[in-house]
């Protein structure tokens, strides 16, 4: 009995020193985003662990025109829209793309070695090939436009996005397709009327995936936008101030604003991310 | 009306040959069966009549016409998978209605169509329960109900009943022949199974590794096995084959030291014309091969010690070893009073028409007396 005791509470123990260690960051930016100056100061010589003084005035000063505090950095709305709509028509184009690509190497085993071209891709350090990228964009003018991002957004992706469907449809028995194509469907029919509403979880789930991959991305903003398209991550570095530094309160306020969008996405598509349906066919 | 025609069918995967020359002849209404172990390109033969499957080479006409170049859905075939293939994201009546959405037929005709086929099957009341909620039985009579809508003049089914228990494949079985007959058409089975394709089809063909072995009726294919695959696979429990040599009027088997089987004069004359080499293999079923306690009149000193037996029931069947030779195993099916004794020493007997000669080298029958 003692020691079933004993184990209980170093387990229970583990379990709750595991869930502080994951949730103790994202407490800390979302009491950072309430604090006033004085509590987020480093200045301050002290650690305030919850706002003694809650205020919005974080939320305040990353949308006002002007933030008093840095020159730098204008209002965030800019930068919020750009991340939505960069990461939304990047995320577009690497779903679209990445469904038939993925769909043509599952079932016909279209492209070779393709596949694994793309994953290939992935073992780059990423900061490799965007150096390239940006003297290329830069001579194609698209450095700091939407188009030049969602084309990198989409292209980084695509490996994620197939690799990710493809194991969706491997999951889907032919004979579903095959079984329309029988019926008098050809065979983008059956893709269309069979095969994309039984991958509509794996869609769901992979949209979901590489959504966030966009939105969360800092680098390639970086590098590829200046002014006009700078998206929140690229935003959040720039509050910084020649006075105090880096402005914690509103960098947190802009994190919890930047993660909400992936947080309601993901409610909206939570019913398809329900996995283990049979497909209708029985598993050999 | 439809007559199949298989002329020459090649069919290659890489440098895998899954489909060698196949010629086949279908008569219309016939109900025949592709039997074979797996991956002996059955299911592959399957997929070229329905069209999912184009050929290297080849040509396959119904009623004369040549279809290679006719996409499946116009070929007219109505096709059961295995896995059933039902979609589970519509509901029973959308899945069975699928294929005449497809052909966009109006919609009274459909709901017509669909009533006739629910009817038919027994599965009026699922008309309104999402496919994924089906039990596997019902799962299989909607697949059913799906491939048979289209009212295809030609019906291919692929292991349609592999996925049920024993006691409902009994039932489909028998309901499946019924429904073929009543809906005059032409359809073809790809099993594994032999009591299958035995009690359901008029013509069976034997196919192994990608090759047509026979093509006949289940009572030629059981008691006129064109070869040593054919006649080991088909049989429950399978076939008893000694390698012997054929000498002055008599058998001498290798598998027993010594064992010999004498030939009688009547049909000493047929063997010695039949048989192109001496050396042999005399295949012998488990139903015609008996065991005596001791010596009877006719000859045989083949002697076999029991080592094992199933009281099935309805039978009994014995396992024994050739005596002094422990390698190979011979089978015996005996009456259902029949109580072995393991270890026992016992003579086998067997009538002499009852046993099958196959050539050694060509592995073909040779000959049969009855």
């Amino acid at each position: 009995m003692e020691q079933k005791l004993y184990v209980r509470a170093l387990k229970f123990f583990l379990i709750v020193a595991v869930t502080i260690l994951f949730f103790f960051p994202i407490y800390w930016v979302f009491s950072m985003a309430f604090k006033p100056f004085p509590e987020w100061t480093a200045a301050a010589g002290k650690i305030y662990w919850y706002p003694h003084h809650p205020t919005i005035n974080n939320f305040r000063a990353i949308f006002s025109r002007k933030l008093e505090m840095s020159p730098i950095a204008g209002t965030a709305i800019r930068p919020i829209v750009n991340s939505l709509t960069v990461s939304i028509i990047g995320t577009g184009i690497a779903m679209v793309v990445g469904v038939f690509a993925a769909y043509g190497i599952s079932r016909y085993k279209a492209g070779g070695n393709l596949p694994f071209m793309l994953l290939q891709l992935r073992m780059f350090p990423p900061i490799a090939i965007l150096i390239p990228i940006m003297i290329m964009w830069a001579f194609l003018r698209m450095i700091d436009t939407w188009y030049g991002l969602v084309i990198i957004y989409g292209v980084v992706t695509l490996p994620f996005s197939v690799w990710l469907m493809k194991t969706f449809f491997d999951d889907i028995p032919k004979e579903l397709d095959e079984a329309a194509i029988v019926d008098g469907c050809s065979n983008i029919g059956a893709f269309f009327k069979v095969v994309i509403p039984l991958a509509k979880s794996g869609i769901a789930s992979t949209a979901l995936f590489v959504f966030i991959l966009n939105w969360s991305d800092f680098l390639i903003a970086l590098i590829l936008t200046d002014r006009r398209w700078t998206t929140i991550p690229v935003h959040i570095s720039k509050l910084q101030s020649a006075m105090v530094g880096a402005l914690y309160g509103p960098k947190a306020a802009l994190a919890m604003i930047a993660a909400v969008p992936p947080i309601i996405f993901g409610i909206m598509i939570q019913k398809y991310l329900v996995r283990g349906l049979t497909f209708g066919a029985i598993k050999k | 009306m439809a007559h199949i025609s298989l002329e020459r069918l090649v069919k290659r995967f890489g440098k895998q040959t899954a489909v060698d020359r196949l010629s086949l002849e279908i008569k219309d209404r016939e109900f025949i069966a592709l039997l074979g172990p797996s991956g002996c390109g059955k299911t592959t033969t399957m997929n070229m009549i329905s069209g999912l499957l184009k050929p290297d080479e080849g040509n396959i006409y119904f009623d004369g016409q040549s279809v290679i170049s006719t996409p499946p859905g116009k070929r007219g075939v109505g096709f059961m998978f295995q896995n059933y293939a039902v979609f589970t994201f519509l509901n029973v009546y959308d899945n069975i209605a699928f294929g005449l959405k497809i052909q966009k037929l109006p919609h009274e005709e459909i709901t017509r169509r669909v009533n006739e086929v629910t009817r038919l099957l027994q599965i009026r009341h699922l008309l309104r329960m999402s496919a994924s909620a089906l039990s596997i039985n019902d799962m299989q009579r909607v697949a059913l109900a799906r491939s048979m809508i289209t009212k295809p003049k030609i019906f291919l089914l692929d292991e349609p009943l592999s996925n049920l228990d024993a006691a409902l494949r009994a039932t489909m079985r028998a309901e499946l022949k019924k429904i073929q007959q009543e809906a005059g058409q032409t359809a073809i089975y790809v099993t594994h199974d032999q009591v299958e394709a035995m009690s359901l089809a008029d013509r069976i063909a034997v196919m192994n590794f990608a090759v047509l072995q026979q093509y006949d009726t289940p009572y030629n294919i059981y008691n006129r096995p064109k070869n040593l695959f054919v006649a080991n696979f088909i049989g429950s429990p399978t076939i008893n084959f000694f390698e012997g040599i054929y000498r002055k009027k008599e058998f001498v088997l290798s598998d027993f030291s010594g064992g010999i089987m004498p030939v009688s004069p009547k049909y000493a004359k047929e063997v010695k014309a039949k048989l192109k080499q001496e050396r042999v293999v005399v295949g012998v079923r488990p139903e015609h091969l008996k065991v005596r306690h001791r010596k009877n009149g006719s000859g045989h000193n083949l002697k076999a010690k029991i080592v094992s037996y199933e009281p099935l029931g309805s039978k009994t069947v014995v396992y024994m070893h050739p005596d002094g030779n422990p390698h190979a195993i011979i089978k015996s099916v005996m009456g259902s009073g029949y109580k072995p004794k393991l270890g026992e020493i016992t003579v086998l007997d067997f009538e002499e028409k009852a046993i099958y000669l196959f050539d050694k080298e060509t592995e073909e029958l040779s000959l049969r007396f009855s």
